[in-house]
């Protein structure tokens, strides 16, 4: 009965101010990322953020996806992982895997953010993920929000991809957002690895800013 | 013109500078033999003047030795003494001219062909504690090098003509080893003049190249390129503070000093500094250092001075500090050729600095390129330094054996577990504490991994589980004997 009422009423708004409502689009449903494991998919001089859409998404999968796209046989690691819990495991990849990225271990939120902001303003490194997921939530929570809006002005001078890597939404100010989900269960660990990156699915959503 | 220096009985000169009082009695240096062979049965390598006035030559047996000389002193070879009178050796040669080939262990060759100034009053008085340097010079090194080895060529300068008296023996010098050596003795031999009158082509016919060379050489028609000795150069620097420094400033000031001199070394050699090594010595005796690899071959002071001084911006350091000292690993500046499709870093003087930033932010040892341990131990893992990353790590296309990485827990955390025993093992059933607890809905596992089994205090054994709970979380359990259980990571 409520629910009739509040409709009857957008109803009515809608009637009265037209051009209020006219421009908005439809919700969409969100597009899928063509190439998720590409660092192309990302947007340059951006923060993005990836979330995982359930417990088993395959967050590390995304990771090991990354690392195996990205650029080998060169002289320097083309990607930088800030480990916000120092939870990244060599032996879960292979050592030419390993070789791509420089390995960047803190011991909680605010060495995380530090290193990150060094990291950022040194632009060196094109690549830079930042993974806060082993982080606890109200450290995460503590971090000042004026922190990210830095680091994203930082981002657009230096020109070079961030990407966070959060249980839940983190950044206010990213500029792309991905839903990953794969949906994994101890049968799949049978599975070789490749078996497995097809069924990571990557849904985007592009956000507007004011600024 | 070349002038050939080597010391006669150099082993036993090297070995007598630690026992200067035996240098009175009959003493010898005994070769280092298989552990199997009798110590009766190996042979002199050197005798000092005392045994050979006692009747004692090098290369015989030690039992024969004993049998002329009872009160024999028998030392074995001291290599570190040896490579100080070597290096004692080659610094004199230094002293008369740039160019010196170091040819033997016990001699080396000096090139006097810069040299305007007369040589012979200076070799004359060279001298050395302990030993008599024999000098003979000539027009080529070889045959300076033949004369110095024979008393009767000694202290002049030599032609082809006077090498002729000398037995046929000198030649050993160069033969060495070599078969035709000993047939041209039993050709019958005796002089090196006997040899000399040979007719070239002939000997080379007869006896290949080799002896060829040989003839060439006896007869002052090669002349060849020294083989010239260069030292490491050290560019180690230091500074022993009078007052010790209480505050950082002063400790720039002085590290700024040290860098500008660097510098300037390294311009004049047309070298760069690749690592730099800063040690800092405490009023209580404790040492800190920290080695900082430039990512490019650096010559500037600001390019060296700017990771340096990050790092000591960072430091606490717990007493005064009393000595500085700065050593560095040089390159050549062009070392670092650009590769065309290759990515280079766009600042790397900046990224340098980043990484003494992060070094002192999270602690040493905490930014680097990961590679996997070498063993099976949980959690084993190398980190490689991050500032030259060409070829830090070695690369490895084995995969892992689980085809999800794990979010590790840096520590395990420590859970109660639900279990029963079958077959006499423990068998989860559900997680009771921990960050997610909940019933157990499948499970890969055991997997029994142990390690060091072969070092009892060492020795590691445990049971692993990937495990599925009702909540969908993938996690990975452990169990230690007694009754340990760890969650080691969790599968996002």
């Amino acid at each position: 009965m409520a629910a009739s009422a509040v409709e009857i009423l957008r109803q009515q708004l809608r009637d009265q101010f037209p051009q209020a409502h006219g421009l908005r689009p439809n919700p969409a449903p969100s597009p899928l990322l063509e190439k998720p494991f590409s660092v192309d998919s990302f947007p340059i001089g951006a923060i993005s953020e990836v979330l995982p859409a359930g417990p088993s998404a395959g967050l590390a999968l995304f990771m090991a996806g990354l690392l195996d796209e990205s650029e080998s046989a060169n002289s320097l690691p083309q990607l930088v992982l800030i480990d916000g819990a120092d939870a990244f495991d060599p032996n879960s990849f292979p050592g030419d895997a390993c070789s791509k990225l420089v390995w960047v271990r803190c011991a909680s939120a605010l060495e995380m953010l530090k290193a990150a902001d060094l990291l950022v303003h040194d632009g060196n490194m094109p690549f830079v993920l930042l993974d806060s997921t082993g982080v606890k939530r109200q450290d995460l929570n503590a971090l000042p929000a004026a922190a990210w809006w830095r680091m994203k002005q930082a981002v657009e001078r230096t020109g070079l991809r961030l990407v966070v890597l959060a249980t839940s939404p983190l950044v206010p100010c990213a500029s792309l957002r991905v839903s990953l989900s794969a949906g994994l269960s101890l049968a799949d660990f049978d599975r070789a690895q490749a078996e497995l990156l097809p069924r990571v699915h990557a849904s985007s959503n592009q956000l507007r800013r004011a600024t | 013109m070349f002038a050939a220096l080597c010391l006669q009985d150099f082993l036993i000169i090297a070995a007598l500078r630690n026992h200067a009082v035996e240098g009175a009695y009959p003493c010898a240096v005994l070769e280092a033999g298989p552990a199997s062979t009798s110590r009766e049965k190996l042979s002199l390598l050197s005798t000092n003047p005392a045994a050979r006035i006692a009747g004692i030559r090098s290369g015989w047996p030690l039992h024969r030795a004993l049998v002329r000389c009872p009160d024999l002193r028998i030392l074995s070879r001291d290599p570190a003494a040896e490579a100080i009178l070597r290096n004692e050796l080659f610094l004199i040669a230094e002293s008369l001219a740039a160019d010196v080939e170091l040819t033997a262990p016990d001699a080396v060759i000096v090139d006097l062909s810069g040299r305007s100034s007369p040589v012979t009053a200076a070799l004359d008085r060279l001298t050395l504690a302990g030993a008599t340097i024999h000098h003979a010079r000539a027009l080529t090194p070889d045959l300076a090098h033949l004369a110095s080895r024979h008393p009767a060529t000694r202290g002049k300068m030599i032609s082809p003509a006077d090498l002729a008296p000398l037995p046929f023996s000198v030649l050993d010098l160069l033969a060495a080893g070599h078969p035709s050596g000993k047939l041209l003795e039993s050709w019958g031999l005796r002089t090196l003049g006997d040899f000399m009158e040979l007719p070239r082509q002939a000997v080379t016919e007869r006896l290949g190249p080799d002896v060829g060379a040989w003839h060439d050489l006896v007869h002052g028609k090669t002349c060849r390129l020294l083989r010239l000795h260069r030292p490491p150069e050290s560019f180690g620097q230091g500074v022993d503070f009078d007052d010790p420094l209480v505050s950082l400033d002063p400790l720039v000031f002085a590290l700024k000093r040290l860098l500008h001199t660097l510098a300037g070394r390294l311009a004049s050699r047309h070298l760069a500094a690749s690592c730099l090594e800063i040690r800092l010595v405490l009023t209580s005796g404790a040492e800190w250092m920290r080695r900082v690899r430039l990512p490019e071959p650096q010559t500037a002071v600001e390019g060296m001075l700017s990771p340096l001084q990050t790092l000591i911006d960072s430091l606490k350091p717990a007493a005064p500090i009393a000595a500085l000292r700065l050593d560095v690993e040089t390159t050549f500046a062009t070392a670092a050729q650009r590769e065309w499709f290759g990515r280079q870093l766009p600042q790397p003087e900046r990224w340098a600095e980043t990484l003494a930033k992060l070094d002192a932010l999270l602690g040493h040892g905490r930014v680097g390129i990961p590679a996997p341990g070498d063993s099976f131990a949980p959690d084993a893992f190398v980190l490689h330094p991050a500032a030259r990353a060409t070829s830090a790590a070695p690369n490895s296309t084995a995969h892992p054996a689980c085809p999800v990485p794990l979010h590790r827990f840096r520590p395990p955390r420590e859970v109660a577990v639900a279990h029963e025993l079958r077959n006499r093992k423990p068998w989860p059933l559900a997680l009771l504490t921990g960050p997610h607890p909940g019933e157990i809905t499948d499970r890969r596992g055991p997997f029994p991994i142990s390690g060091d089994w072969w070092n009892p205090d060492a020795s590691w054994q445990r049971l692993e589980w990937d495990i599925q709970l009702m909540s969908h979380h993938l996690l990975r359990l452990v169990f230690q004997t007694p009754n340990r259980w760890t969650l080691e990571g969790i599968y996002r």
